[in-house]
């Protein structure tokens, strides 16, 4: 068994041990078994990263032979390079990290044995995703996630509420699927194999028709916004907040949703024969990223906002991708992964105090009591809105950079991006002065029950934070890195595989630094609209929310989701009450049904007309048995 | 032709013919009569085996349907005026009592 | 001429066991059977078997069918199957019966050996003789099934009442 098929199978291990017997083991047990074989997949991740950055090549690693027909052949087969080895290292490391903070907070759970052993799942499955070579076996895992994610965020099932969210995420993701199966067979059609290797080599040599290759891209894209939470296959991504907080962390945050833009990522080869594709791409994250920060202005609940902020980070790392800059995604993939995950497991520190309080109409004032993950907070939300030296601002300015640079960008492509930024900080103050600062709302019985997150709890909180600062370091823009004069090691590991994307002509570095200014003012501009608005303690601005119908419209999400509701989902209803209620489900009831069971019931009273009590009639039947068997003796010969 | 196998062919006639006067005649007393015609025709039968071989195990099989008519008949006599005791008539479809 | 004579008795005993399926009356009908078995019997002695002739004779006509005789006169009644001679499924018995008769004469094909040398072992004491030998034990036992024949028709007419 190589070192790299058991990066995958140890959390498959764990969900098979805790699922199987998990209820009936020692709850120290089985928190041990859900957090150490994640751990141990985390430490086999490192070494092999280890050996790979050192001068190692690519390290491929067949399980067995799916498939071996004429004309198609597709291996099990796993395959680790600088790509996979940096989102590996995300999973299993802040997958890692969540279990432990799982430990804390699911403590009173009924079902603490399910959830451990789901969470290993989706490790499994994730993992699959990532390391598989190719289109196959990446979406097994794939379907797997959008399986964990479904069993992960109904988790609290016999709450119809929940239940609901869990079923609308699985069926918005199957839509996506649709567009990867598609795209699938038109990549085995074309080019004759699933394998991300030699698909990136092929088309890299001979495009196929632009129709064709735009097609594909389009297709891959859907598949993408599926997973990924984009316009328009989004609308399951606030829903699923009904789920643990650290699985919102850990799924919805860093890891599965993230899954869309490694997609994107791996077929770099591809969507660079496929500029138009890649225009596609490049607007709809950034249209995401947009709208998805206008939707995170008027939430009143915390995980909500948190939610729609992932929405519109992402978006912005598909824009990246959409623009060629692919390790520029990759590295805000990776910066967002801590400090999104830390947002999220602070606030599911808030929400633990709280006792499953989500208004922020109904906290405040929560800096005092809860001193240390109000600090943990700060530092991510700073992060996220990009202000230096923080992780989010080195990863984000380079995709802003590149949204003006690159050839498919422009400035209108920069403003809207920088819009999103601008507005991203502006929400997130929002729901730091409402959460933590300003005045008090909590409700007294619930303030009075008010504890500080558990031990296992904080340490996570730590590790994420000092990671949120840190992260970025690896990764400088290039005018910071000439200015400083040291080097990216992040994108030096990545490139080899995902290029360096192009710019356009005639940008200078001296645009960078305009550009890296202009984006700290925004930011700051934002926090600052944020407390004039929200953090001057007026109960008013809350008590009467401005902006009438607009505000309306975009809180409910510009109205997206009722427009599935009645369109899809009501033309589904409407299909199956009358054209298969009344017309299809008789006549099939008719033939698959009552048909045998008449047929049936005649055939037996024809026999039984047979039995008659007539003695001749007995001898007349022995007469033709016996010319059967006679006849049958004469045809022998 | 062979008599012998002449004679082998009559006994499958005739067999058959027994065959079908047990199948079609409603009278149970002509019923018993046609499967007196099949046993005669396998006598028949054994008879002309004995002697196309000249041994004596075909006739001494004879001698054996014999008693073992002579006994069906008895027993068979019985049951008809049984038969006709209960149903009051000679017919067959008479003592049809199941409804089918 | 001892062909001819079989022929002409063969054809004779088909005739009547024709005579057997087709006469209303069931006292012309056990008459065509006596007649049937006569003719049967005359293609015994022309066969050389005598004692199978004579036995014939004897025990068939004149046990078995006088026994039926005595049956008719008793039972003999103008019923339903006096005014219905045939049962509903004449034709496809017919039918049937007849198929089988060409089957079992195509099987039958080809089965009759040469004839073997004539030793006229079926004079009455030769073969009694013989018969004696070889199968006394048979016999006494076809005895005593003859017993058991005897009970159980008495037996059975007699628990009816």
């Amino acid at each position: 068994m190589s070192t790299l098929a058991l990066v995958p199978l140890l959390p498959l291990l764990g969900f098979l041990v805790n699922g199987i017997v998990g209820p009936r083991l020692p709850k120290a047990w089985v928190s041990f078994i859900g957090c150490a074989l994640p751990a141990l997949s985390f430490v086999l991740t490192a070494q092999l990263f280890f050996e790979l950055r050192d001068g190692g090549e690519p390290l491929t690693t067949t399980l067995f032979t799916w498939a071996a027909l004429p004309g198609f052949t597709v291996e099990a087969a796993l395959y680790f390079d600088a790509v996979a080895a940096v989102m590996c290292g995300i999973v299993t490391g802040i997958g890692t990290l969540i279990h432990i903070y799982s430990i804390g907070y699911m403590h009173g759970d009924r079902s603490y044995a399910r959830y451990f052993a789901y969470l290993n799942l989706f490790l499994f499955f994730m993992l699959l995703l990532v390391l598989g070579s190719n289109l196959l076996v990446m979406f097994v895992g794939w379907e797997g996630v959008g399986l964990a994610s479904y069993l992960l965020i109904g988790f609290w099932f016999t709450d119809p509420v929940k239940t609901a969210a869990g079923i609308k995420a699985f069926v918005v993701n199957r839509v996506g699927d649709a567009g990867f199966l598609l795209a699938a067979f038109l990549l085995q059609w074309h080019a004759g194999t699933l394998d991300f290797q030699q698909i990136n080599a092929f088309f890299a040599a001979t495009p196929a028709a632009p129709a064709v290759m735009t097609a594909i891209g389009v297709l891959l894209l859907i598949g993408a916004c599926g997973k990924s939470a984009q316009i328009p296959l989004h609308v399951w991504l606030p829903d699923a907040m009904a789920g643990p907080t650290p699985v919102s962390a850990l799924i919805h945050a860093a890891t599965m949703v993230t899954a869309g833009v490694y997609l994107l990522a791996r077929m770099n080869g591809f969507f660079l024969q496929a500029p138009d594709a890649l225009m596609v791409v490049t607007w709809v994250g950034a249209a995401t990223a947009f709208f998805g920060a206008t939707m995170g202005i008027t939430q009143w609940n915390l995980k909500k906002v948190l939610a729609y902020s992932t929405m519109s980070q992402i978006g912005l790392m598909v824009m990246a991708c959409g623009l060629g800059a692919f390790s520029a995604g990759l590295f805000h993939l990776y910066t967002h992964a801590f400090f999104k995950a830390c947002l999220f497991l602070a606030a599911g520190a808030v929400l633990h105090a709280l006792h499953g309080e989500e208004d922020m109409r109904n906290m405040g004032a929560l800096a005092r009591r809860l001193p240390f993950t109000f600090a943990v907070f700060l530092v991510a939300t700073l992060a996220l809105t990009g202000l230096p030296p923080f992780a989010g601002f080195f990863s984000k300015d380079e995709i802003l950079w590149m949204a003006w640079a690159a050839p498919g960008g422009s400035p209108l492509l920069w403003a809207v991006a920088s819009a999103a930024s601008f507005m991203t900080a502006f929400y997130m103050f929002r729901a730091v002065f409402l959460t933590f600062l300003g005045g008090d709302r909590v409700a007294p019985d619930v303030a009075r029950k008010l504890h500080a997150p558990s031990l296992t709890m904080t340490l996570v909180l730590a590790v994420l934070a000092l990671d949120s600062i840190a992260a970025g370091w690896i990764g400088l823009p290039g005018s910071l890195r000439e200015w400083l004069g040291t080097t990216a090691p992040f994108y030096a590991f990545v490139e080899p595989v995902t290029g360096h994307a192009a710019l356009r002509e005639g940008v200078s570095h001296s645009t960078e630094w305009l550009l890296m200014g202009v984006a700290v003012l925004l930011a700051v501009a934002g926090i600052t609209l944020a407390w004039w608005v929200y953090g001057r303690a007026h109960r008013s601005a809350l008590a009467q929310p401005r902006g009438g119908a607009l505000r309306d419209w975009v809180a409910n999400g510009y109205y997206v989701d009722a427009l599935y509701e009645r369109g899809v989902v009501g033309t589904l209803d409407g299909v199956s009450r009358t054209l298969l209620t009344r017309g299809i489900e008789p006549a099939l009831a008719a033939i698959s049904i009552a048909l045998p069971a008449r047929g049936a019931a005649a055939l037996a009273r024809s026999f039984a007309r047979l039995q008659n009590g007539a003695v001749q009639a007995y001898v007349f039947y022995a007469a033709v048995a016996l010319l059967v068997m006679l006849g049958w003796g004469v045809l022998r010969g | 032709m062979n008599t012998h196998a002449l004679l082998v062919g009559l006994a499958a006639v005739l067999f058959c013919m027994g065959l079908a006067g047990v199948m079609i005649r409603r009278n149970v007393l002509a019923v018993i009569m046609s499967l007196e015609i099949m046993l005669n025709a396998v006598v028949l039968s054994f008879v002309t085996a004995a002697t196309q071989s000249q041994t004596i195990e075909g006739a001494a099989m004879t001698l054996f349907i014999y008693v073992a008519a002579t006994c069906e008949i008895a027993l068979a006599m019985a049951l008809v005026v049984l038969l006709v005791r209960r149903h009051g008539s000679l017919d067959v479809a008479a003592e049809q009592e199941l409804k089918g | 001429m001892t062909q001819a004579f079989i022929l002409f008795f063969g054809v004779l005993s088909v005739v009547f066991a024709l005579l057997v399926l087709m006469l209303r009356q069931p006292m012309r009908a056990a008459l065509a059977l006596i007649a049937h078995m006569f003719c049967l019997a005359a293609i015994f002695a022309a066969l050389g078997a005598h004692v199978m002739a004579l036995l014939q004779v004897l025990i068939y006509v004149g046990a078995v069918m006088v026994f039926m005789v005595y049956t008719i006169m008793l039972l003999d009644d103008r019923d339903a199957s006096y005014r219905h001679v045939y049962a509903r499924m004449l034709l496809p018995a017919l039918v049937v019966a007849a198929l089988v008769a060409v089957a079992l004469l195509m099987l039958l094909q080809g089965g009759a050996g040469a004839d073997a040398a004539g030793v006229a072992e079926f004079g009455i004491s030769a073969f009694s003789v013989a018969f004696m030998r070889q199968y006394w034990f048979h016999f006494e036992l076809a005895t005593v099934l003859l017993l058991i024949g005897i009970v159980v028709a008495w037996t059975t007419i007699k628990e009816s009442r």
